[in-house]
């Protein structure tokens, strides 16, 4: 049962304003690139120009001998202490400095350090580097083709296939579209596009030889499993590292990876024993961190004549670049892609993906994709409404027809995984009513008559966060749990760590926000950190949307453990038994005579005061959360569009955007995480990729060319929602943050699709810019 | 990020006298801006370097230039030159078919279809710029083609003429240019 | 290396000057000489607004404005925005309305957000949306900048017209 707590004490529900702002609005915030430290110097990256290339020499002595240069170190340099590869969260390796040859343009070739950034970078362009030229792979179609060059010559397998995975069941999928009355079918490609979030990626490594400790002030969504990975990779013992994530300036799966800058960093610290600084710039965060997507994907659905699904097939080829270095749990190569039979009730479902080298940056799992779920809503709304044009029926009415039913749940899927909880049809109804859906269609059919192009685009999509049960997810062999340390002090107040890391996220307040809901001391009294490795419990960091889900349920279940104590001290304070106690939020009360009370401040002073004969002063607990599943937050997307037939372009008229998170903490800061994220969604659908030449020169490296929507192009949001608690979830939470990137490209995408359909067109693929449009119109007749 | 650039200039010089300049490397070489020749190989195959200026930053190549057909009958010469960026920083190709044609007025009509490939940073840019650099560069050409094909009727005027004198492309006209060219939609 | 110049200028009200090279930004000067570190770096093509100053009463984008430009003139940075311990009505505005999250566009926001009020005390939507359209945000979708912005104005507006009253 949830007590509602008062506005002052601000629990579950409140949305209370945040409490990290104030420092923000100032301008006072501690990102990296504002730490400065006594004797620090700079570092920068000398990245390559080829896409594929064999290194001939690398001349630094001009560099050196630039007055303020301290060093200039090379892949060879770093190869003599085998730092020259390091491992991946995939299990793959990928070079650190390259030696031997280049993979992919603006692949680190060498890092140069001096006193200032500016002679850092004059010393850059001095080293000179000699490249005989190799064949380019970009096209992931003829990675596996003979006569394909072979790009990864340090692995066993001479060629260019990652891996191969499958789920499902293959023979009776194919026996069903056999039989199958109608199918439909969709060739969906989703771009490749990089997060891009404000803060670029960078670090100040710091090894102090008095001590013999490194601190890494870094960009990072897991400071404890970078820890780890330094530890393990680096050699120095793990109590003398720390990592500290300070302010971050937005993640969104950017800043999981380890990335060669900070190797390079720590490497140049250990070696001057002086604070080194990188800090990337945005063209190199753009051509050479974490990519998202790049999946070609096809989807095939088997139905009867009446639109009941009865199949899906979906087979991906998986564009990873030159190293695998996507960040997903390990026994996932693809992901969660696996959700992809979505809000839909299919009895048999087959879904096989290959992943493929090509001479472009590595990365593949980012941009609030939940490990590859933004690729599995698009493909399977795609496809739906393609089934939907096939049958001439009403999107909205085939998605309602096929929906998971409420009752069913918890429902096991027939790729494996078993949905918690949902109710696909109220979040539907909800959206289509307040959209005014049957107007809407009206109008549309009134439009047509007169030539006017609008579409209607339905995305119902079904997520899959809080990664996860130790039985099924670790990354490197850590299992994804996470964790949360609460300490309350003699007058109450209280200091919490939790092993996620908020990049923008609201953690100090959300956090606090749980423990006033179980402890009902205010929010405002409740301090929350993250991110220092040598103080906050361990844990796997923010990305996935995990954080509630996995630090959330941990805070919730530490705080009831410091209520089990608090009973037992209340108990002595009233001098009765725990039995004779009732507890609503804040106190612990006498059964049947309220007045005689006990706060949860007089009992934390009676901790360190007064404590019961037996009992261990203090009032703390520390909780690390295994949860039993994940959780299937979902909604309900409906997009407006209109169509200029003389330009091409796209206008959002409207986009109504139902969510259900199970039970909320703050409003606000769930509305927030939605604004965002649709915005994001939208660049994606219409404006952003980053392309790769027939040389490998990358289109799109720069803000020039990869486009992120200002306040003029984003359209106004509506939000509303639903809510179906999860069953498992210590208070029925379900992540959220990124829902509105997995469920908004498709209704963008289907909507403008609905608008072109009576011309005949079934697909677009995005990012759907005014000029693939107009080329649509042009080639239909519509426009001169 | 491959190239075509087609390009039509007429001179007032008969053709004889044009495909003498023309069949030249390094006669060409002094017509385009920031470029030398270096050495001869052999008899088709001359060692140069060519400096391009793109907004405040200079890239320097160093390369060959391969004739591969020379037709003194039908007056027509096919060129390649690749460069490589002293500093790694990528390189640049260009394969050029010259033909002349001579004019009823007497005068030659130079035609000449250009592929260009650019790889690495510049490359980055996309074809706007490249394209920008690549014209203003040809109109360079064309102009200094005909000032010295005029000048080499003088006596005394030689290979090196004003080798010196040819500044690399300047950087604000090929900004200026670009900036132009998105807005008047050609490229 | 080209020598040295002074730069003299006068930064939230106060005069600093220093040494620096020509070729240094204002916005490596803002972060590393003045140590004033609110104004941030999000990009290297002058799109993102975060670096966004006022230099001599107009907004800039720091990262493509030298330094030496800035000589005797007069830079306002987000540092500047509080006054005596007060949080200027944009800075409530951003927080009552939830006008940020991760918070690193938040000063260049703050700066475009002060001087479209100057000129434009009373905005409408699109007014703001325009007059932000230099600064990306990643984070917040616009909306609640928007509804931040309409706070402060209606909160500036009422003041002025207390202090008329007042009169």
């Amino acid at each position: 049962m949830i007590h509602k707590t008062s506005p002052e004490i601000g629990g579950m529900g409140h949305p209370i304003k945040r409490k990290e702002d104030l420092r923000f609005i100032q301008g006072k915030g501690n990102y990296v690139d504002d730490v400065r430290l006594p004797g620090m110097v700079y570092g920068q990256l000398v990245r390559s120009p080829y896409a594929h290339a064999r290194i001939k020499g690398v001349h630094t002595e001009n560099a050196k001998k630039l007055p303020g240069v301290l060093a200039v170190i090379t892949g060879e340099d770093l190869a003599k202490a085998n730092l020259a590869w390091m491992p991946t969260l995939s299990y793959d390796k990928q070079m650190v400095l390259a030696t031997g040859k280049v993979l992919f343009q603006s692949q680190e070739v060498a890092f140069v350090v001096a006193e200032d950034r500016y002679t850092a970078a004059d010393a850059a362009e001095l080293v000179e580097v000699e490249y005989e030229e190799l064949p380019v792979l970009v096209d992931p179609h003829k990675a596996l083709d003979s006569g394909a060059p072979i790009l990864r010559e340090d692995r066993e397998q001479k060629n260019n296939h990652i891996f191969h995975w499958e789920v499902g069941d293959r023979q009776a999928t194919d026996e069903v579209f056999q039989k199958a009355a109608v199918r439909a079918k969709v060739n969906a490609f989703f771009p490749r596009c990089h997060p891009a979030p404000l803060e670029t990626c960078g670090c100040v490594a710091d090894f102090n030889r008095a001590t013999g400790r490194l601190t890494v002030y870094m960009t990072s969504q897991a400071p404890h499993a970078h820890r780890t990975v330094f530890a393990l990779v680096g050699g120095i013992p793990e109590n003398n590292i720390r990592v500290v994530s300070p302010d971050i300036g937005g993640g969104f799966g950017n800043k999981v990876p380890v990335y060669p800058g900070y190797v390079c960093a720590i490497v140049a610290s250990l070696t001057l024993g002086v604070p080194v600084k990188w800090i990337e710039t945005r063209s190199e965060n753009l051509q050479s961190t974490g990519f998202a997507r790049d999946y070609h994907m096809t989807a095939e659905i088997a139905a009867d004549s009446q639109g009941k699904m009865r199949a899906l097939r979906v087979k991906t080829l998986a564009d990873h670049g030159a190293f695998n270095a996507a960040a997903q749990p390990t026994k996932f190569p693809a992901g969660l892609f696996s959700i992809c039979t979505g809000s839909y009730d299919f009895p048999t479902a087959f879904c096989e993906v290959d992943g493929v080298y090509t001479n472009k940056a590595p990365g593949g799992i980012a941009y609030r994709c939940s490990f590859r779920v933004t690729e599995a809503a698009y493909l399977i709304e795609r496809v739906v409404d393609v089934l939907a044009l096939e049958l001439k029926m009403d999107p909205a009415e085939l998605r309602r027809k096929n929906f998971v039913p409420a009752e069913r749940f918890p429902y096991k899927c027939a790729l494996g995984w078993t949905y918690d909880s949902g109710d696909y049809d109220a979040a539907m109804k909800l959206a289509l009513d307040k959209i005014g859906y049957q107007q809407l269609r009206k109008e549309q059919a009134e439009k047509r008559k007169k030539g006017e192009l609008m579409g209607i685009g339905i995305s119902s999509f079904t997520e899959i966060v809080g990664a996860g049960p130790a039985h099924t997810f670790d990354i490197l062999g850590i299992k994804m749990f996470d964790s949360a340390e609460i300490r309350i002090h003699p007058t109450g107040k209280a200091i919490c760590r939790m092993g996620t890391k908020s990049q923008g996220q609201g953690h100090e307040t959300t956090y606090a926000q749980i423990v006033a809901q179980e402890l009902g001391i205010p929010a405002a009294d409740v301090t929350v950190e993250e991110g220092d490795t040598d103080t906050a419990p361990y844990g796997l960091g923010t990305y996935a949307s995990r954080s509630t889900p996995t630090s959330g349920a941990a805070t919730a279940m530490a705080a009831r453990k410091i209520r089990d104590k608090a009973k037992k001290i209340a108990a002595h304070l009233l001098e009765c038994s725990e039995a004779d106690l009732e507890w609503e939020p804040g106190k612990f009360y006498v059964k049947g005579t309220p007045s005689k009370a006990k706060t949860i401040q007089e009992i934390a002073f009676a901790a360190y005061t007064n404590m019961p004969a037996g009992l261990e002063a203090g009032l703390e607990a520390v909780d690390y959360y295994d949860p039993p599943n994940l959780t299937f937050p979902f909604g309900t997307y409906i997009c407006v569009v209109d169509i200029d037939q003389g330009t091409g372009e796209v206008k959002v008229r409207r986009f109504l955007a139902v969510d259900d998170c199970g039970n909320i903490i703050n409003p606000m800061i769930v509305e927030g995480q939605i604004h965002g994220g649709l915005t994001e969604g939208l660049g994606i659908a219409f404006m952003q990729q980053i392309d790769y030449d027939e040389s490998g020169n990358v289109q799109g490296g720069s803000f020039m060319d990869y486009l992120l929507p200002t306040a003029v192009e984003t359209p106004h949001w509506e939000t509303d929602k639903t809510c179906t608690p999860s069953p498992h979830h210590p208070f029925g939470a379900k992540g959220v943050g990124e829902s509105p990137n997995v469920g908004s490209p498709a209704a963008f995408v289907n909507a403008v699709v609905d608008a072109l359909s009576h011309l005949g067109v079934r697909h677009i693929d995005m990012p759907v810019t005014p000029w693939k449009v107009w080329s649509v119109l042009k080639e239909k007749g519509v426009t001169g | 990020m491959a190239l075509k650039i087609e390009k039509t200039f007429q001179i007032e010089e008969p053709v004889d006298k044009v495909w003498a300049f023309l069949s030249d490397p390094r006669k060409v070489a002094t017509c385009v801006p920031g470029a030398q020749i270096t050495e001869q190989v052999d008899e088709k195959t001359y060692r140069g370097a060519i400096s391009v200026k793109v907004g405040p930053s200079v890239t320097n190549y160093k390369g060959e230039v391969q004739i591969l057909r020379l037709d003194a009958q039908n007056h027509e010469i096919e060129i390649l030159g690749k460069g490589q960026d002293v500093r790694g920083r990528g390189n640049a190709s260009m394969k050029m078919t010259g033909k002349l044609s001579p004019l009823p007025a007497g005068g030659t009509e130079v035609t000449s279809i250009s592929e260009v490939n650019v790889v690495g940073i510049l490359a980055q840019m996309g074809s706007r710029v490249i394209a920008e650099v690549s014209n203003i560069m040809f109109d360079a050409f064309t102009k200094n083609f005909q000032e010295r094909l005029k000048a080499s009727a003088v006596p005394g005027a030689g290979d090196q003429a004003g080798v010196d004198e040819l500044k690399p492309v300047q950087a604000t006209s090929v900004a200026w240019q670009a900036a132009k060219g998105l807005f008047r939609g050609s490229s | 290396m080209a020598k040295k110049q002074m730069v003299r200028v006068r930064v939230n009200g106060r005069e600093r000057q220093a040494e620096v090279e020509p070729r240094l930004l204002l916005v490596h000067f803002i972060r590393e000489v003045l140590q004033l570190t609110g104004t941030h770096i999000g990009c290297d093509t002058s799109h993102c607004g975060a670096c966004t100053v006022l230099l001599n009463g107009k907004t800039v984008k720091s990262c493509t404005v030298f330094a030496v430009q800035a000589d005797g003139g007069e830079l306002f940075t987000v540092e500047g925005l509080i006054k005596d311990g007060q949080l200027h009505p944009l800075q409530e505005g951003f927080k009552e309305e939830h006008g940020l999250q991760c918070g690193f566009c938040t000063p260049g926001m703050l700066m475009s957000c002060f001087s479209l009020l100057e000129h434009n005390p009373n905005p409408s939507e699109e007014d703001i949306r325009w007059g932000i359209s230099g600064n990306l945000c990643r984070c917040t979708g616009y909306q609640n900048i928007v509804r931040a912005v309409q706070f402060a104005a209606g909160k500036l507006s009422h003041e002025k017209k207390a202090q008329g009253a007042l009169k």
